[in-house]
């Protein structure tokens, strides 16, 4: 028998969940989890099951030899020809960011945290796709990069994109390795599979579609992803509100259960760090999160703005983040709902499940942590069948996580680190042929790091913060690159790597330094590791706009006509074509952000 | 028109998920029949709703729905 979710959500935040939020919406399985995870096998596939499973991998397969014709050039095989729709983009790029990792993390942070954990969904993403959509992408778009280290290099020059460049393709590959690892732990949990198997299985499958149809192959798969994840995952929400006796009665129960009314509530209870069980304020929520994590995260992470800047022309540039951001707001339905659901479903009076921190389950197979929310929902709602159709979900989650970030890495290790320091004059074939190999060795490295994390699980605490190091700073020097001409060279490579190792710095101090540090990063004795997240970033993103500015007013900036196409002011944005109302992105932005401010309201 | 998949290719990103969604409808719609009328539910909460073949005649139905609607015809090259 496990501790009653109560004490279990009391002693959580301090053991369970360091690493687990440093990005948003890039949550992952906490470490200490996965041997936990190992003693048990939660149930088994049917045959029916299974044919759903093997349909999925003949079709990704199929795809992958069926486009390769298609992907001869550099920009076929990096950018999918630049032909993407609006439509087809804009789900890619969320899709992108919908793997298992996050649908496992985040349900299990909802059983945690309560509805807080939408916030991730929303306010640390809807602003920010928004944003990329009407403002930033324009200049993505005009300046015609391939990488969003590219556009540093054109606004800033060889060494912002070259730390730019290193950090990022360094950090694919390992989150690479972190999803194949993480999918071969959840396999073995939910079915029994053999780890070595699901490693080499998903790995092999990831790197023939990706090598051979480039991006163009990731994100035809990305869009199967997210059809499936839904069809996959809807159920249980439905399946869940029903049985809890709706939406109403379901917040009754959650009450009831914790004897809180705090899980329910997305704002009013942001007043003080003590008062919700994330142990942060709005002001962490706001600033650290909505307006610095994630507009870093979703407006320079070059995995999610790769799949916009396949867009065919700029108005299907500008629209592709806002259809992504009008699905995004739905995501909670599928993620949130099952947590809240398992948090407030009940028998004979008391709480029906007994989750606890994945530390307390570790070695303890009657137990169960939070980051199993999804699949025991999985198995309460779904028999031979829907089970495969979840489980056949969850794998293409795991696989588009690996694709997604070995294409990002190949593209940025073939233009931004070979094609730039290596091998400058190489054909074009030659670059293509680059990125084929890149691909193949990047999943080999990241088969490499995911036996490492079957050694060191703990090490994947540290892969989320290197992610949280670079993501916030470089936000500061890429939208001031864009909004301001003022802006110099040595100005925004300073920047860039104050902000880094400054965040590197807070890292350390709060991690060494007890409960002190962790007061002063956060402002409040009260704060846990989520809002040390949040302060951390928004100090960091702070020290690079504070330092680029500087050191820009004491060096000599680039001539106005240098600027053109990278930044405001100096650049005459093309009209984006639409010609109605309902054609301008503006409009549907407008629509969305009405959307989003009435979601706020109804779960206040 | 074939969206997505390459100048030159006839096949839609469209038509792959409706393909792929039909196949499921196919698989499960047949199977929660079985379970429904041969009393074979399995041990599920709420099975008495039967899921498998409610949600097994939706994929078939959308599924069958982009599978036509997307379907290569003469001529249709890719112009995404």
């Amino acid at each position: 028998m496990g501790a009653s979710p109560v004490s279990g959500h009391k002693g959580s935040e301090q053991t369970g969940r360091n690493g687990c939020m440093t990005l948003p919406l890039v949550a992952s399985l906490h470490p200490t989890l996965l041997p936990a995870m190992l003693s048990t096998q939660l149930t088994h596939l049917s045959p029916v099951d299974l044919i759903i499973l093997v349909l999925y991998f003949a079709m990704v397969i199929f795809i992958g030899f069926y486009v390769k014709g298609s992907t001869n050039t550099s920009e076929e095989f990096f950018l999918a020809g630049r032909e993407m729709t609006a439509w087809i983009a804009g789900l890619s790029f969320v899709s992108a960011n919908l793997g298992s990792l996050e649908l496992m993390g985040w349900a299990g942070s909802a059983y945690q945290y309560g509805i807080l954990a939408a916030h991730w969904y929303w306010v640390g993403a809807i602003p920010a796709m928004l944003f990329l959509g009407i403002v930033m992408m324009p200049f993505y778009y005009i300046s015609k990069t391939h990488s969003v280290p590219g556009y540093l290099q054109l606004r800033f020059g060889e060494g912002a994109r070259g730390l730019a460049a290193i950090s990022f393709g360094a950090m694919t590959i390992l989150m690479s390795g972190v999803n194949m690892y993480a999918m071969a732990v959840v396999m073995q949990t939910v079915l029994g599979w053999n780890m070595t198997v699901s490693i080499w299985v998903g790995a092999a499958t990831v790197a023939i579609y990706v090598m051979l149809g480039g991006l163009r192959s990731a994100i035809i798969n990305e869009v199967l992803q997210f059809i499936l994840i839904w069809a996959g995952a809807a159920l249980i929400p439905i399946l869940g509100l029903i049985e809890a006796g709706g939406w109403t009665q379901l917040k009754a129960n959650i009450a009831t259960n914790l004897q809180s009314v705090q899980y329910t509530h997305m704002w009013s209870t942001l007043g003080h760090f003590k008062d919700n069980p994330m142990g942060i304020n709005w002001i962490g929520i706001v600033f650290g999160l909505g307006a610095v994590i994630s507009f870093g995260y979703w407006t320079t992470d070059f995995l999610v703005v790769q799949r916009v800047l396949s867009a065919h022309n700029l108005r299907a540039a500008k629209m592709a983040p806002v259809i992504g951001a009008a699905f995004k707001m739905a995501v909670p339905l599928i993620v949130i709902l099952p947590g809240l659901i398992c948090l407030g479903l009940m028998q004979n009076g008391h709480p029906l499940f007994h989750l606890v921190p994945a530390d307390v389950a570790k070695g303890d197979p009657s137990l169960h942590s939070y980051d199993q929310v999804l699949p025991l929902m999985l198995i309460r709602y779904c028999g031979p069948g829907l089970l495969g159709l979840g489980i056949t979900a969850l794998v293409a989650g795991f696989m588009s996580g690996m694709a997604g970030n070995v294409s990002a890495f190949s593209t940025v290790w073939t233009y931004d680190i070979y094609g730039a320091y290596i091998n400058k004059k190489g054909s074009d074939k030659h670059y293509v042929a680059m990125g084929r190999w890149s691909t193949v060795i990047g999943m080999v490295v990241s088969i490499g790091a995911a036996y490492i994390l079957q050694h060191f699980a703990s090490i994947m605490d540290y892969v989320q913060a290197l992610f949280s190091f670079f993501i916030a700073p470089l936000f500061g020097t890429v939208i001031l690159g864009m909004l301001w001409k003022r802006a110099t060279s040595a100005g925004g490579f300073l920047g860039l790597l104050a902000g880094t190792v400054s965040s590197i710095g807070m890292f350390v101090y709060t991690h060494t330094g007890g409960p002190q540090a962790l007061a002063r990063i956060a402002l409040s004795t009260d704060a846990q590791p989520q809002a040390e997240n949040m302060f951390r970033a928004l100090w960091s993103w702070l020290i690079c706009v504070g330092v680029t500015v500087v050191v820009s007013l004491m060096t000599k900036p680039k001539p106005e006509s240098e600027l053109d196409g990278l930044v405001y002011g100096a650049t005459v944005i093309p009209h984006d074509g639409a010609t109605t109302l309902f054609q301008k992105p503006i409009f549907w932005a407008g629509v969305v952000s009405v959307g989003f401010i009435i979601l706020q309201i109804i779960f206040w | 028109m074939a969206e997505g998949t390459g100048r030159g290719e006839a096949l839609s990103i469209w038509f792959f998920v409706g393909i792929m969604t039909l196949a499921y409808g196919v698989v499960l719609l047949p199977y929660g029949a079985y379970e429904w009328f041969g009393n074979h539910e399995a041990p599920t909460v709420l099975n008495n709703l039967h899921p498998t073949f409610w949600w097994g005649l939706l994929l078939f139905v959308f599924g069958l729905f982009y599978t036509l609607r997307f379907r290569p015809r003469p001529g249709d090259k890719n112009k995404a």
